[in-house]
């Protein structure tokens, strides 16, 4: 058995509910890519979007591959063999340990995520190599403290960490200092730590009327960042080429279908010096 | 009823795989379950590429009428067609490829359950070619240790509950198909086993507590496989999401076939496949993975009952 320490369950203590009457952003993010953990209320919100802007299936598929791209850089390139990954949502095809642990088996992942769905299905589906290690969080992103504290049962803060936050800060609103997570997270990781980021801007009209229709309806509003605001999350980090770009441009790939074309999401990867 | 636990024996009037295909006719499942997957896989990559049946049958030296069987889950295919259409329908994602050459292999694997024809029944051996081609397998189970992580003994003993007076060597025969299917679990490209297991098939000494002793160790051994998680529910849960019975959903790669939900009963099974079906048990497995203990919790718990049993 892999060395699975897991952080954060205790017997006997309360079960959380899963409420299938209200969309849940993990599993609108499902429909979108394709899979097959989301409920009619997930797939009528998810439509809702849809029909403004159809292309938040291709974005949504985009933001996934920049997912892999980028563990694959953070890995091969980079050399970073622990990953705390914060914002997991609902397991799909290659997950991050996954991706990590087919370059590099003895690589240690920390996955956390606030949404009981998700956890029981990272606990159940995203499980380590023998070599290496998975942990699950039951944390929100607003407490980086609580995150770190947990993850450190299973990584070492004094070596670099590279930290993952993709599709999850969106879901922050500015009232609650998005950068100011990030600069926490980093205040606590040694020089040579990554930042691989990516999330929704506001770069497109037809996807910012339909973000406005979608939290309208919505107790969780999307909050679409400017390039600007974006590019601030990065303060003090040293951005790798290509910088910060539409994530379908992150160090693409050739495909038989040539260009994958522009997206409003953003993404990139920095170090910390 | 467990999955393919208790009377694998008994009749086989109610549900035939022709009523089970049937039951997943909704859900655009056919003759062959693992066929239609494939061919429905085959038949969307080639039309959101705008190629044409004629131009596929080429790629392959085939006939059109071929291409149009094959999409339809009529007839299998060679690795190698399956492989010269993806490349032709664009498909280079390995993953992906992958994927749906594993569907290719399985449609046309004989199923090594055929040899035991005269003891399954056929609603039975319909689920045992299902299961072998599930990537996910989801199970609920109430009063006994889920058939693929039984003990031999363990197997032989619910065997016998529904099975008595049954001559010695079709025993031996039941109990040898349980721990055959086993083999799946340690195989390359093995299912996930995601199993919730109800405290109380813990405390029931199924064979006596000899046998059971070494069932609990049994489990501890078998959920350190990566690809094997138990969350148990324990008693104290008080009354929980599953009020009705065991059952197990099946999932299967490819993002167009649909989950199954497999329900056993008595002499029969029930095979759902329609969206609004699976949705209902997907809600209920969901609650119950969220309220029963996690894998490590389990794993403490199933430790702790050894040490009582």
């Amino acid at each position: 058995m892999p060395p699975v320490t897991d952080s954060s369950s205790a017997p006997g203590q309360e079960r959380p509910k899963i409420d299938t009457t209200v969309p849940h952003s993990a599993r609108i993010w499902n429909y979108w890519i394709g899979g097959k953990d989301n409920y009619p209320v997930d797939r009528a919100a998810g439509d809702q979007v849809i029909a403004t802007f159809p292309d938040i299936t291709r974005m949504a598929r985009s933001a996934r591959a920049f997912l892999m791209r980028a563990v694959r850089y953070l890995v091969a390139e980079a050399a970073m063999r622990q990953f705390l990954d914060i914002g997991t949502g609902l397991p799909t095809a290659n997950n991050t340990h996954q991706v990590a642990q087919a370059i590099a088996p003895e690589s240690r992942i920390v996955y956390v995520d606030n949404d009981p769905l998700v956890l029981v299905h990272a606990r159940a589906l995203l499980t380590s190599t023998a070599e290496g290690a998975c942990d699950y969080i039951d944390a929100d992103v607003r407490e980086p403290e609580k995150i770190l504290a947990g993850a450190a049962k299973t990584l070492d803060f004094t070596k670099p960490v590279a930290i993952m936050l993709l599709g999850i800060l969106g879901q922050i609103p500015d009232s609650d200092h998005p950068q100011s997570i990030i600069k926490r997270l980093f205040d606590a990781v040694p020089s040579g730590s990554y930042l691989a980021f990516g999330d929704s801007a506001n770069t497109s009209e037809a996807y910012n009327e339909a973000i406005r229709n979608y939290n309208q309806h919505s107790a969780y509003p999307y909050n679409l960042r400017s390039p600007e605001q974006i590019t601030g999350f990065f303060d003090g980090l040293e951005l790798v080429e290509p910088g910060i770009v539409p994530v379908t441009r992150w160090r693409p790939e050739a495909t038989p279908f040539g260009d994958a074309g522009e997206v409003p999401g953003l993404g990139g990867v920095g170090r910390k010096p | 009823m467990v999955a393919g636990q208790a009377r694998n024996g008994a009749s086989t009037r109610a549900y035939t795989p022709e009523a089970a295909e049937r039951a997943l006719a909704g859900a655009r499942w056919g003759p062959t379950a693992v066929r239609i997957a494939l061919g429905a896989q085959l038949r969307r990559l080639r039309e959101t590429t705008n190629i044409t049946r004629e131009e596929a049958a080429e790629a392959i030296r085939a006939t059109h009428s071929k291409i149009s069987r094959l999409e339809r889950g009529r007839s299998g295919a060679k690795q190698r067609d399956v492989a010269d259409l993806l490349s032709l329908y664009g498909v280079s994602d390995e993953t992906e490829r992958e994927e749906l050459l594993a569907l290719a292999r399985q449609a046309n694997a004989p199923g090594w359950w055929r040899q035991y024809t005269d003891i399954l029944p056929r609603w039975f051996e319909f689920y045992v070619g299902l299961e072998r081609a599930a990537s996910v397998i989801r199970s609920y189970e109430v009063q006994f240790v889920h058939g693929l992580m039984q003990t031999e003994d363990y197997a032989r003993a619910v065997v016998l509950i529904a099975n008595a007076h049954a001559p010695a060597a079709e025993t031996d025969r039941r109990v040898s198909v349980r721990m055959r299917r086993q083999q799946l679990l340690t195989q390359p490209g093995a299912p996930e086993l995601w199993a919730v297991l109800d405290e109380a098939a813990l405390r029931r000494p199924v064979g006596g507590p000899t046998v059971m002793r070494a069932q609990l160790r049994h489990l501890l051994e078998v959920i350190e496989l990566p690809n094997v998680t138990l969350q148990i529910v324990p008693f104290r849960a008080g009354a929980h999401a599953a009020a009705g019975g065991p059952f197990t959903i099946l999932r299967f790669p490819g993002p167009d076939v649909p989950d199954v939900v497999y329900l056993e009963q008595l002499n029969s099974a029930l095979y759902l496949g329609q969206p609004d079906a699976v949705i209902d048990y997907m809600t209920v497995m969901n609650q119950l993975c969220v309220q029963a203990e996690t894998g490590t919790v389990s794993r403490d718990m199933l430790g702790a009952l050894l040490k009582q049993a």
